[in-house]
């Protein structure tokens, strides 16, 4: 698909519709038309915000995307034309958009917090910490850009090869595969940079990361 | 417009109720408009830490049931009167005689004509958790240096989170200087590395608490308190204004001091 002109995404605070450039204002319609278009019942009841990359738009512009959001059944935020986005107070929580699906990985960009579990076909990548009385179970590698104090169960289908990484690795338990290991009852010195943890002849073993 | 803020924490008898008394009246003594709400239903307490158990004619659910106006229900504060009225939770009934629907409902009425109404939440995170932060503005989130503490603070904050009322801040409450001193406590930084929301305040552990609270007293109000100090922080950093934290050692050091010059110590 060539780039749009506008594009329409859903954020936590509701939708931002993008426009590229405001010159060609007919296409910017039409391009938006076309979007609404394909995917109406999804937008219906949502509010809007308009953010202009370049160019500038008339008051009466303005009026014909609100006439266009309008007939699909949605609200223009008229207030400002930036992405400082508001959330509107009556909205039920749309999907949470810090999760990004991609090939199989999922990204979570906060923390995973006591009594949060995640479960995800495939591999974890979390830019944020994951606490204790957190789980994260998944069929793939575990990447945590934090600290990881939590649960951890990367290969949970059988993949033995599936490694855990953290840039401070200190879990209340891990488990890769079949294997399960847990953090021993003393006091541990913590770690001092990225470790990795992997199955070696049938038991856990963590190791610095270096490559 | 007011602002109802929520004072929460998930476990039981880490301060809430003490906060919830301490910060309004502080912010009433600030010369705010302030209600505070009783959501505990079936275990009310606040009532009695401020003092005004012996007022109660009718109670949070009278008002949501229509068996009273809300102006009737609101008990005046022996020392602010008008400025910060309480009311009370319902003690002979369920938490499940609320619904968050209605909740939502009396806090946007209790906003028109308060500066602050500040929620008193339940321990746990069922129905009467839900209540509690279903018409807030905004959470703060109590604990104690304990790891089971911070643990359930920790729950809190992602149900917060789940419930969109983002960015909770935290009051540390009971830390007792000398044990973090000497690594038998949890520090603030420990704290802060887990939680990693922002802080509020920190409010030392003291007898005056227990004193005050028997006594159906707040220690915000005594100029001596340490902790009624750390409050009136709390208080004043809500209003927007920047205050340093304080140094918890202080009062040790002045009371080594003092012993020397006593001659008590070796």
């Amino acid at each position: 698909m060539n780039s749009e002109l506008c594009t329409i995404k859903g954020t936590r605070e509701g939708l931002v519709i993008t426009i590229a450039d405001a010159v060609q204002f007919g296409e910017v319609l039409k391009s938006l038309e076309r979007q609404l278009l394909a995917s109406q019942s999804f937008f219906r009841g949502s509010s809007a915000k308009l953010f202009l990359q370049q160019g500038t738009l008339t008051d009466g512009q303005i009026d014909d995307i609100e006439g266009l959001i309008v007939d699909y059944g949605m609200r223009l935020n008229r207030e400002p034309v930036t992405v400082s986005i508001h959330r509107p107070l009556t909205e039920p929580a749309t999907e949470d958009t810090r999760e990004v699906k991609e090939d199989n990985t999922l990204l979570v960009r906060r923390t995973i917090r006591s009594g949060q579990r995640l479960h995800y076909d495939g591999n974890v990548v979390v830019m944020g910490d994951v606490n204790p009385g957190a789980e994260i179970v998944c069929t793939g590698d575990i990447l945590v850009l934090g600290s990881l104090r939590g649960v951890a169960h990367a290969g949970a289908e059988g993949k033995v090869d599936a490694t855990v990484f953290a840039f401070r690795l200190e879990p209340t338990q891990l488990r890769v595969a079949h294997v399960i290991s847990r953090a021993p009852d003393e006091k541990l010195p913590q770690p001092t940079g990225p470790e990795i943890a992997r199955v070696v002849e049938n038991s856990i073993q963590l190791s610095v990361y270096n490559h | 417009m007011g602002k109802v803020i929520v004072i929460t924490s998930g476990k039981g008898g880490v301060g809430k109720t003490t906060t919830t008394a301490n910060l309004g009246t502080g912010l009433a003594a600030a010369g705010k408009k302030v209600c505070l709400v009783d959501t505990d239903i079936g275990l009310r307490n606040l009532d009695v830490v401020l003092g005004l158990e012996n007022r109660i004619v009718y109670d949070l659910l009278d008002v949501v049931e229509g068996n009273c106006r809300l102006r009737q229900a609101l008990i005046k504060d022996k020392q602010f009167g008008e400025s910060l009225v309480l009311l009370p939770a319902a003690q002979t009934r369920e938490k499940d005689a609320v619904h968050p629907e209605q909740m939502i409902e009396l806090m946007a009425q209790l906003k028109e004509e308060y500066d602050f109404v500040v929620l008193d939440s339940p321990a746990g995170i069922e129905h009467g958790f839900k209540n509690a932060i279903a018409g807030a503005d905004q959470a703060i989130v109590v604990t104690t240096p304990e790891i089971s503490a911070v643990r359930d603070a920790d729950r809190i904050i992602g149900l917060l989170e789940a419930a969109e009322l983002y960015d909770p801040q935290l009051i540390i409450n009971r830390v007792r200087p000398e044990m973090v001193r000497k690594g038998d406590m949890m520090d603030i930084n420990d704290i802060d590395d887990i939680l990693a929301i922002s802080i509020l305040g920190v409010i030392p552990d003291d007898q005056d608490i227990i004193v005050s609270t028997n006594r159906g007293e707040t220690v915000v109000t005594d100029k001596k308190s340490r902790p009624g100090q750390a409050y009136r922080n709390i208080v004043r950093r809500i209003l927007g204004e920047e205050v340093p934290f304080m140094d918890l050692h202080e009062r040790k050091v002045m009371h080594w001091f003092k012993r020397i010059l006593s001659g008590e110590a070796q």
